[in-house]
């Protein structure tokens, strides 16, 4: 073997950037500048601040209540999953115009790098980032947790959905920032789309009800109500008196089982509906109001509302019901099939979606390039 | 994929933005072992050309070789063997020097002990030593245009895009960064170099490429600059004495007013020429006190170049 031969072997071997390697690179390097900025501690600093506040105050007010625990769980859940929302996209949203206005992304795309590797390593640090966000605000929802009336597996499912949740928003942002001219704009849009997410897909509901009413149908219902004769008797009247009433009637019904799967995209749904609520009900879904009735927390109550919606005209429990299916009453709970696999699969598919579209921006020679945009 | 020739062919090479056309029709040869100059004045190509060799920007039409491989068809061969220094400085200000080279090493597929070696390698080369563990935030624009350099030669590569690798540097560091480029092309790398500052292309390149408004317009090696036509300065003690002596022997002269000295311009076809003018002078008692050429030989090509435009 000639020198020249040894010369062009050795070149060719030390001249191979493994996928893995690659996209650890860009992480590292991404991580490096995160952590050596200022921007990210501030704004942790916030976070931690206005979390801290909003749990105190909800402590002081919930003091005296029962069932204090799972409604400030709930709290902190819905808190934090509404600023990671707003952080995130700050995050992420200019992980890649950022660079490019910087001059840097060309000095990446020149390399070996792949614009896979660019995207995956540029996601992967943004959503560590964000992820420091959500462990800075689990004290607060361990804390909930010790007050007591909270499984501690809803907890780890929580902070878990949350976690996913906060990655699908960054995938968002770091697609959008690729195929954006300029961060202002591309975090604009993603704050645009999680708008769109959250309150988008409750408009789009609240509008399709037109849709699926159905006028005059036949509806049997059946409800407690106080026979004529106790009423005349005028004596008190007490729970023993009321008797289950059952009539038919023609009234209008609203078939949301059909369109139940547009809340599913709402980040909010995905988180309540992911979390497997484990309290003490009470006896909530017997049409009855028993002493030990509790009220669920924001995010369980979301998550039954959205299981009510998809039951569709048939979510009442009705008295008829309760007295055929016992004291037990019937599991609304788990009739409908969980919606949150459906939100994770329409999220993960918008995501993947941009993140696709993003790749081919990144794709070197560049071909078409976007007016005004320069590639050094 | 490599047809054997380590340097670059470039020919009919076309490429416009929407309905600006940057390059119309560049053809472009940068020999390996060689320093090719590319000239033009600012907006005339240079920097879209050189995206276009460093495998960044795909040409609308025209053919391409760097390096023996096609950037468009075979990019990962083309980006092995280019080193490119991009005229916008961009770095990673929090990064220090050593993270900037190491990270780029990395990404160029080199080991961590082999990035590190190269990097200390690098900047001891480029003076940056000293600043190896300082973020690049706090390195003045010539350290940075430095550790640009650097960064571009972190994976030895067999060919060297330079766009105004000298703008920002101190008088110091452009005779380092002239002894380096001629180093490299004494080791066989292909360098193409823009710029517009001429004089110090004179004595860095072997060749020019001269491109106006999106064409080359022409190729020349130094030699061959150094044969055409070239105006001389002449400054004398009167120049009253001086005036008359070039009218008794028929040569034109004229006064340009662009400079703060009193001069004469003639323009001379050879250096046989010139050494006999001035032996004419002197014997004619005319005090010379000073004789050389008006600017660089690329100078002299760049305005005629200018001139032949209007």
């Amino acid at each position: 073997m000639s020198a020249m031969e040894t010369q062009s072997l050795q070149e060719s071997s030390t001249h191979h950037l493994g996928y893995v390697t690659g996209v650890r690179t860009i992480f590292g390097l991404e991580m490096k500048q995160r952590l050596r900025g200022r921007a990210w501690y501030i704004m942790m600093a916030v976070w931690f601040l206005v979390i801290g506040l909003v749990f105190l105050l909800a402590t002081l007010t919930t003091a005296t209540m029962d069932g204090a625990g799972p409604f400030l769980f709930d709290l902190v859940v819905g808190f934090v999953l509404l600023f990671g929302l707003l952080v995130a996209p700050g995050l992420s949203a200019n992980a890649i115009n950022g660079d490019r206005t910087g001059g840097t992304l060309a000095i990446l795309q020149i390399t070996l790098l792949t614009p896979g590797q660019i995207l995956w390593g540029k996601w992967l640090a943004s959503w560590t980032a964000s992820l420091g966000f959500l462990a800075l605000s689990s004290p607060f929802i361990f804390w909930a947790l010790a007050l007591g009336g909270v499984n501690p597996l809803e907890a780890f499912v929580s902070l878990l959905v949350l976690a996913i949740e906060l990655g699908l928003v960054c995938a968002l942002g770091v697609g959008i920032s690729a195929l954006a001219g300029r961060p202002l704009f591309s975090i604009v849009t993603t704050y645009m789309m999680v708008a769109l997410l959250c309150i988008g897909t409750l408009i789009a509901f609240g509008l399709s009800m037109s849709l699926v009413i159905e006028e005059d149908v036949r509806v049997t219902q059946s409800f407690y109500d106080y026979p004529q004769e106790a009423l005349e008797s005028g004596q008190m009247l007490t729970e023993e008196d009321l008797e289950c009433v059952t009539n038919e009637v023609l009234t209008p019904v609203l078939h949301t089982e059909r369109t139940a799967w547009l809340l599913a995209a709402n980040p909010f749904v995905l988180v309540a509906d992911a979390v497997p609520y484990d309290r003490d009900t009470g006896n909530a879904n017997s049409g009855v109001v028993t002493a030990n009735y509790r009220a669920p927390g924001v995010m369980e109550s979301i998550s039954e509302q959205v299981r009510l919606a998809q039951a569709g005209p048939d979510y009442e429990v009705t008295c008829e019901e309760a007295q055929f299916f016992g004291s037990g009453s019937r599991d609304i709970d788990s009739e409908p099939l969980p919606i949150w696999p459906l939100g994770l699969a329409l999220q993960g598919a918008l995501a993947g979606l941009v993140l696709w579209a993003g790749r081919r921006k990144l794709v070197t020679p560049v071909r078409r390039l976007a007016r005004g945009t320069r590639i050094a | 994929m490599t047809n054997g020739y380590g340097g670059i062919i470039a020919r009919g090479i076309r490429r416009s933005f929407g309905s600006v056309a940057a390059v119309r029709n560049i053809d472009f040869e940068a020999p390996p072992g060689e320093v090719t100059a590319l000239i033009g004045p600012n907006g005339s190509g240079k920097t879209t050309l050189l995206l276009i060799l460093a495998s960044l920007l795909a040409p609308d039409a025209g053919t391409l070789s760097v390096g023996g491989s096609d950037p468009g068809r075979d990019t990962a061969a083309v980006r092995r063997k280019v080193g490119w220094m991009p005229d916008t400085l961009g770095v990673w200000e929090s990064l220090k020097a050593r993270e900037i080279l190491t990270t780029v090493g990395a990404l160029y597929g080199l080991s961590p002990t082999a990035a590190a070696h190269r990097a200390a390698e690098l900047l001891a080369e480029v003076r940056l030593s000293d600043y190896a563990d300082a973020p690049a935030r706090v390195l003045s624009r010539g350290q940075q245009q430095r550790l640009s350099l650097a960064r571009a030669l972190i994976h030895n590569p067999e060919v060297l895009l330079l766009d105004e690798p000298a703008s920002g540097l101190d008088p110091g560091s452009r005779v380092e960064l002239r002894i380096m480029l001629r180093r490299l092309a004494g080791e066989g790398k292909t360098i193409v170099v823009s710029s517009h500052v001429l004089s110090e292309l004179d004595e860095i390149a072997d060749r020019a490429v001269f491109v106006n408004r999106g064409e080359s317009v022409k190729s020349q090696t130094l030699d061959e600059a150094g044969t055409q036509l070239r105006r001389y300065c002449i400054q004398a003690e009167p120049m009253g004495a001086l005036a008359d002596a070039l009218t008794s022997h028929g040569v034109v002269f004229e006064e340009p007013g662009d400079s703060r000295r009193v001069e004469y311009q003639v323009l001379l076809s050879s250096t046989e020429q010139a050494a006999w003018l001035l032996r004419t002078l002197i014997l004619a008692d005319v005090v010379v006190t000073a004789f050389a050429p008006a600017g660089g030989a690329l100078e002299e090509t760049y305005m005629s170049l200018d001139t032949e435009r209007q």
